[in-house]
């Protein structure tokens, strides 16, 4: 028996994912309505180029002498979008992965901060006048990844033989991380190096030549931010499907995570098993800190410790818009990505704020958590259907 | 003469599907007013599913259900309640961290100005309890208690909700000898009363002893209605399996050989009270080519026995096993199972991994092998090829073979399908935990013979049971535990059911030589 098109699963979780897009787009599209027309500022022309902004603002080119706006394909926009897609897709892997082997990463933003602060010291620190800026820019990656699954191994370690919630562990474990940076930040001797403000700290590795390769895709996507990062991560979310479906080690962690008592007895080391996942979660974080910081064209910009960064906690909706399939979170991530750049247009182009693409993210947000409901709302329509045609 | 209004709910042919398996196949199924009618078949019958219908939880695809000769339309598990139908499910459907009396209210508060009135409610359950001598710890949590009073607290939801239709799924399948006992006397009372009982089993005594009527499904399809007092077991289990069933275990005299297992001084804590022995100085040896049983009523030290054993369980442990000759005291799991296959006790807490996939499942120990993977990259065809090789040797029934997920499957399969992995790793012991729990005739039949051959073949068979017709049918020789203790050592064909059950009390023991 052959299944539908619409009775596959990857199909339904697909189908219930643009829902839940479709329907954050919607509700975006309504607030810029609502606040277009009760601001004397705006206007019903504002509204239709807010409305049209946010569903196609990655396809914006400005503005023309006339003042309409102008369409077409924006290499910039294309460009950002995917720079800024790539750490999303690290930490959006690394929920969906520590996911599937049954545990819930909600220490993402911790394990970002610690490849962070390990990327970046180890670049700003290494003398690249004796050391090839590449080797440096590859030493600064592993160890950020190294950074990462210690990080993310300790939550996994005292689940493993305290059997407490990794969740909250994972909570504790982000609020030490920020503290730690700002302090190791505060102590270290790259003070110097490095402008200060009154709030915090800017860091960049531009100066000392360490950035990712661009590859000529900056001549394809001119005047962004893009570089090969955005191609590691794709490869990384290939290797972690292959790993999780594919190898006898993915089907371990599996098992462990789905039921902690067979695995043991047949014969698996689930605790070590627990600490693996949580380790290769927080390696994975870690490294789309890296490849965020190490881009040479970033700054990190650590004004306090009582914020953690936005990049970890949206690894969750994420892994979630994408029923966390690791392939799914390349999708995902370039979609929430493009809702930036269009925010961005908004900004540019009208007088609404940014604020408007954030509240779109919210809602996507919310419902990316509901997106199992909404699945089984579509399975409930593809099955009603069915059985209206057999009648 | 009978007629439509003698029955208080009527199922006319009703029809159900699921994925690639029709579930109810033109079903009709009538309930008496006042009579206890027996639900019979195989695990996958379907009996689950009918029962499912009734109570609002399945729709129907074809059918119709009468109630009083009126039909009706039973949506959802409210409008069951309103037509005062109560289920106890198969799997009890309780809040673990919620209190006995909280359970029981729970979806029928009485509420005044917002607030619940919960003197109220502990005044009518407690009356209810008393009446019909259901025993409740009304404060404790449900966690906490047994599974005996689990179930009690179940028929207390229905009482409380004067439920007059009661649906028992599989009532008996974990509770001990004395609390069937009860249950049994419990029902009778009930259809005294007037409340019409439909109660699923498969233990044709139990519904010879309980029954009115009994209505016998196979595969999906209706076989038939028969008063209980014109039959017998062998006519009922013919019926339900579809052929003539061996209900005697068939087999020649053990021909015990070489030792294969064997415990020195076996001493482990308990795992109820930690500072206590759950099993004390227990030395036994087990020989190839014979079953031998662990006898004993449930919580003599049977379970931290099979841990030590099975070496789940090693902390706190002392003295030694030895398997096929080496000495596997104090080791990990995986080093008690390369010799020994382990059929667990809890098929879904240890024995599957329910969100896997059947095919999954099967490789549970044996993925890693070099024939089920190159360089860490599983060997997916290989995988298939097996499990559908251990499914069609072994009979296991799903909706989609290999790729069915495990926890939609009926519990007789899911056991058939551990069955068939553990026995397929063809290891020198094997160690059988109630193997049969829960299971049909058709399927007690197949798992008994099935041990039976492995014994032939030369294997040690080291089986843990609770039922006294398994022990004394299956094993060759008898050791019965009594407070962690091994208190007899006997060949099974040399004692009676009366002076096992004397043991397993605790009101008799043998003085043993040392082993
Ligand atoms: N929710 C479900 N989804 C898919 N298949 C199911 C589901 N529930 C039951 N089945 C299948 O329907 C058949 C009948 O199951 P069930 O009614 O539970 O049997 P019984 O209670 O007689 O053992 C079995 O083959 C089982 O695998
Ligand atoms: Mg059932």
């Amino acid at each position: 028996m052959k299944e539908k098109f619409f009775e596959r699963k990857s199909v339904q979780s697909v189908t219930a994912s643009i829902v839940s897009i479709l329907i954050g787009l919607i509700i975006g599209a309504v607030v810029i309505t609502i606040v277009g027309l009760s601001d004397s500022s705006l206007g019903i022309d504002s509204v239709k180029e807010g409305v049209s902004l946010i569903f196609a603002g990655l396809f914006s080119t400005g503005r023309n002498a006339a003042g309409t706006l102008t369409w077409g394909f924006n290499g910039q926009n294309f460009g950002n979008m995917l720079f800024r897609a790539t750490p999303l897709i690290m930490t959006g892997l690394s929920v969906a992965f520590a996911y599937k082997t049954g545990l819930f990463n909600i220490g993402a933003p911790g394990q970002y901060l610690m490849g962070t602060m390990t990327s970046l010291m180890i670049a700003l620190s290494l003398p690249s006048d004796r050391i090839s800026p590449v080797i440096i820019w590859i030493i600064a990656f592993i160890c950020a990844m190294l950074a990462g699954a210690v990080w993310g191994a300790i939550p996994g370690f005292f689940k493993a033989v305290l059997n407490t919630n990794e969740v909250i562990a994972c909570i504790m474990t982000n609020w030490i991380a920020a503290n730690l940076v700002t302090w190791l930040f505060d102590i270290s001797n790259l003070k110097n190096e490095v402008e200060s403000t009154k709030m915090g700290y800017i860091y960049k590795t531009t100066y000392n030549g360490v950035a990712t390769a661009k590859l000529g895709l900056d001549k394809i996507f001119m005047g962004s931010q893009i570089n090969a990062g955005i191609i590691v991560a794709i490869l990384f979310a290939i290797a972690i499907n292959i790993v999780i479906n594919r190898t006898t080690f993915g089907y371990e962690l599996r098992a462990c995570g789905s039921n902690r008592q067979a695995s043991e007895y047949a014969g698996l080391k689930s605790k070590r098993n627990i600490v693996f996942s949580m380790a290769i979660a927080g390696a994975l974080s870690a490294a789309g800190a890296a490849l965020y910081n190490l881009a040479g064209n970033t700054e990190f910009f650590w004004s306090t410790y009582q914020s953690l960064p936005a990049i970890g906690f949206n690894g969750i909706p994420v892994a979630l818009l994408a029923s966390t399939n690791p392939i799914g979170c390349i999708f995902s991530a370039i979609f929430m990505s493009m809702l930036d750049i269009a925010g961005l247009q908004l900004t540019n182009l009208t007088a609404y704020n940014e604020y408007i693409s954030s509240v779109i993210v919210a809602v996507i947000v919310y419902l990316s958590a509901f997106s199992l409901v909404i699945r089984n709302m579509v399975v409930k329509v593809v099955n009603r259907k069915k059985e209206g045609g057999k009648k | 003469m009978e007629n439509s209004q003698d029955y208080v709910i009527e199922m006319l042919h009703i029809t159900k599907e699921f994925p690639g398996i029709i579930a109810n196949d033109d079903i009709t199924l009538q309930l008496r007013r006042g009579e206890i009618h027996a639900l019979l078949g195989e695990n996958g019958a379907g009996k689950s599913t009918l029962m499912s219908v009734l109570f609002g939880l399945y729709q129907p695809e074809k059918g119709q259900i009468l109630y009083n000769g009126k039909e009706v339309k039973i949506n959802d598990p409210n409008d069951a309640t309103a037509l005062g139908i109560g289920m106890v499910h198969q799997h009890f459907k309780l809040v673990d961290v919620f209190t006995v009396l909280d359970n029981i209210i729970l979806g029928a508060e009485t509420v005044k100005h917002g607030f619940i009135q919960k003197a109220e409610a502990r005044k009518k359950v407690e009356e209810l309890s008393e009446k019909y001598g259901l025993h409740v710890d009304l404060d404790a949590k449900v966690e906490d208690i047994t599974v005996g009073m689990q179930q009690r607290v179940e028929i207390l939801k229905m009482l409380y909700r004067d439920n007059e239709i009661l649906i028992f799924d599989e009532p008996t399948a974990v509770l001990t000898p004395q609390e069937i006992e009860e249950l049994m006397t419990t029902m009778k009372g009930f259809a005294a009363e007037g409340k019409s009982i439909l109660f699923i089993s498969h233990k044709l005594n139990e519904i010879l002893e309980v029954s009115d009527r009994v209505t016998v499904l196979r595969k999906g399809k209706y076989i038939g209605t028969i008063n209980t007092a014109e039959t017998n077991a062998q006519e009922l289990s013919n019926m339900m399996v579809g052929r003539p069933v061996q209900l005697e275990v068939v087999k020649d005299e053990a021909k015990p050989t070489d030792v294969v297992l064997k415990t020195e001084h076996l001493t482990c804590p308990s795992h109820i009270h930690k500072n206590k022995k759950a099993v004390k100085d227990v030395s036994f040896e087990l020989h190839k080519g014979e079953i031998l049983c662990i006898a004993g009523i449930d919580g003599n030290g049977q379970t931290e026995l099979v841990r030590a054993i099975s070496g789940l369980d090693r902390k706190g442990v002392t003295g030694k096993i030895i398997i096929n000759g080496e000495d596997v005291s104090g080791a990990p799991v995986d080093v008690h199972s390369k010799n020994m296959s382990h059929i667990p006790e809890d098929r879904h807490r240890h024995g599957l991994i329910l969100d896997f996939t059947l095919e999954n499942n099967m490789v549970l120990q044996r993925f890693k092998e070099p024939q089920f993977q190159t360089r860490g990259f599983i060997n997916q065809k290989a995988v298939r090829e097996y499990s559908d090789r251990l499914i069609e040797e072994y009979d296991v029934r799903s909706g989609q073979g290999s790729i069915t997920i495990a926890r939609s499957m009926s519990g007789g399969n899911q056991q058939k399908a551990i069955l068939a992995r553990e026995i397929d790793r063809d290891k020198e012991v094997i160690l059988a935990v109630q193997p049969t729990r829960g299971l049909d005739v058709g399927a007690i039949e197949s798992v008994h013979s099935r041990l039976v051959a492995e014994r032939d073949k030369g294997k040690g068979v080291l089986l843990i049971s609770l039922e006294l017709d398994e022990v004394l049918s299956l094993s060759d020789r008898i050791l019965v535990i009594y407070e962690g203790e091994i208190v007899a050592d006997v060949k099974a064909s040399e004692i009676t059911a009366q002076e096992l059950g004397l043991y397993m009390s605790g009101a008799k023991r043998m003085e043993r030589k040392e082993a």
